[in-house]
């Protein structure tokens, strides 16, 4: 991938994420770590290479078409980016309005069949309690919590999350990381997220990428990943 | 220090010379802000004796408007629905144009630069052709009464709505915006589930406030034709019927007032 400035953002990057797996990708600021996290999810276009899908390549793919791949791909962002004054649970149907292109739900309606789905994708993050209250009034924990669910009720075949624990606390940061954890063993999504936390990696992840100046250095599971390769990822960003 | 600071060759004859040319300035500038002063006396025909010595007439008039005729009041409480149905009607539709018109105004949300400005376009017309003109334009198309003076409203409407819609919209987070077009949600879809409730209560506030705007406009537009309290103070005034003038003037007062009061406190409350 390369931009227009004539800046290399990533080459050479080539990865493959099974159903079931939850794979991290770890990184220095500006090492290209959301730029292949924006070109797999089809919001850019590498200047070469491909991104395959279940096997159909997205980068050819435009408009509607590009619309309908995109809603095999759940995206999880830093920030939950829900509708405030709107209801968890229609938050989370919201993610179902891909496949229900009707006037009805363009004029602000929701696809009303798909509301026993969307307090499925909440018991699964466990915030059922929570579906009738505003999303206002989540903490930010829950809040990324029915993001997730919003991500799911599009029935997605894979989840990408971009640092989704980046602005919680500690203890939010876990609950987030054991439930991309379940939904890989449980629900056999392929789960792609890149991540700050070197440490929250290692404790749920089954294989750790590290990205540096745009290439990939390391592939592998955590414990064959020593933490002085970790550390080289950060050489230059870090005293020491 | 300061020889070092200041500039080293100015002359005291070059300071002199700046000296001069400041006055001047600030001479040309006090005689040209005197001649706007008095061509604008001249243009207005400013004659302050004709004020003095016609005070009387103006005390006159106001001795024949009292008391205000009270018993004409139920015949004016038709007019009055009238002025206040033009200005919901105005409003309601100026809405339901704005809102789409807006989305397509607005920088984050506009599907392409030319639909862009296009709209852009449309806002300002709308915004700088004044609602009288507007009236006056939809007289000769519907003919007189309240109707042309509602599509004058509502036309006029459009173009404060659309550009305070615009700006609220481009100031929201795209956050929940980004979110939903990644789920795949077409573009329609994302604007009335993610934009529109988003800037409900910013849209709920604007809409009060141009209600009461519009009640206002609603009665100047009765003066061309198009119903209402204008008109029947109007009708009035011809009639040199002065006790039934202050008694319109008395409910346009309250009129106004009382929509100021109402929109304020609702917006109050819902904001």
């Amino acid at each position: 991938m390369q931009y227009p400035t004539g800046r290399l953002a990533l080459h050479s990057a080539s990865l493959t994420v099974h159903p079931g797996e939850f794979a991290v990708i770890l990184g220095a600021n500006g090492c290209g770590k959301s730029t292949m996290l924006r070109i797999i999810a089809g919001m850019q276009k590498p200047t070469a290479g491909e991104v395959r899908i279940a096997g159909q390549d997205i980068t050819r793919l435009n408009g509607r078409a590009l619309s309908d791949a995109r809603m095999t791909l759940g995206m999880v962002f830093q920030h939950a980016h829900l509708v405030k004054r709107r209801s968890v649970l229609t938050n989370v149907t919201t993610g179902t309005l891909g496949r229900h292109r009707t006037l009805f739900t363009a004029l602000g309606g929701l696809p009303p069949q798909e509301f026993p789905h969307a307090m499925n994708c909440l018991e699964q993050v466990g915030l059922t309690q929570f579906a009738k209250q505003r999303a206002s009034t989540l903490s930010g924990g829950q809040a990324q919590r029915a993001a997730i669910a919003r991500a799911l009720a599009q029935r997605p075949r894979a989840l990408l999350a971009d640092e989704p624990v980046a602005s919680l606390d500690p203890e939010a940061a876990e609950d987030v990381m054991r439930l991309l954890r379940k939904l890989a063993t449980e629900q056999r999504m392929a789960v792609l997220c890149v991540l700050h936390q070197p440490d929250l990696a290692r404790r749920y992840a089954d294989r750790l990428l590290g990205l540096r100046k745009g290439v990939i250095a390391f592939d592998d599971a955590p414990a064959n990943v020593t933490p002085d390769a970790i550390n080289d990822l950060y050489e230059g960003f870090r005293p020491s | 220090m300061s020889s070092e600071t200041l500039p080293a060759a100015v002359s005291p004859a070059k300071l002199a010379a700046a000296a001069r040319f400041s006055l001047l300035k600030t001479a040309v500038i006090a005689i040209v802000l005197i001649a706007l002063f008095v061509q604008a006396l001249i243009v207005v025909q400013a004659q302050p004796a004709e004020l003095i010595t016609g005070i009387h007439g103006m005390a006159d008039i106001l001795s024949r408007s009292l008391p205000p005729d009270v018993s004409s009041f139920p015949a004016q409480l038709w007019p009055v629905l009238e002025t206040i149905d033009i200005a919901l009607f105005g409003t309601f539709f100026g809405v339901i144009l704005a809102l789409p018109l807006a989305w397509l105004a607005a920088r984050n949300t506009s599907p392409a630069p030319a639909v862009y400005h296009g709209a852009r376009a449309v806002i300002s017309i709308c915004r700088s052709v004044p609602d009288l003109v507007w009236a006056l334009l939809f007289v000769t198309a519907v003919g007189l009464g309240p109707f042309a003076g509602a599509l004058a409203l509502t036309i006029h409407s459009v173009g404060m709505l659309g550009r305070l819609l615009a700006e609220t919209i481009e100031d929201m987070d795209m956050g929940p915006m980004d979110a939903l077009s990644s789920t795949g949600a077409a573009r329609l879809q994302i604007f009335t589930h993610a934009v529109v409730p988003t800037v409900l209560p910013s849209l709920l506030g604007i809409t009060l406030y141009r209600l009461d705007d519009n009640i206002r406009s609603s009665l100047v537009l009765g003066f061309v034709g198009a119903g209402g309290i204008g008109f029947q103070l109007l009708t009035a005034m011809n009639l040199f019927d002065y006790r039934t003038v202050s008694l319109l003037l008395i409910i346009t007062f309250v009129l106004v007032l009382g929509a100021e009061r109402l929109s304020a406190a609702v917006r109050k409350r819902v904001l």
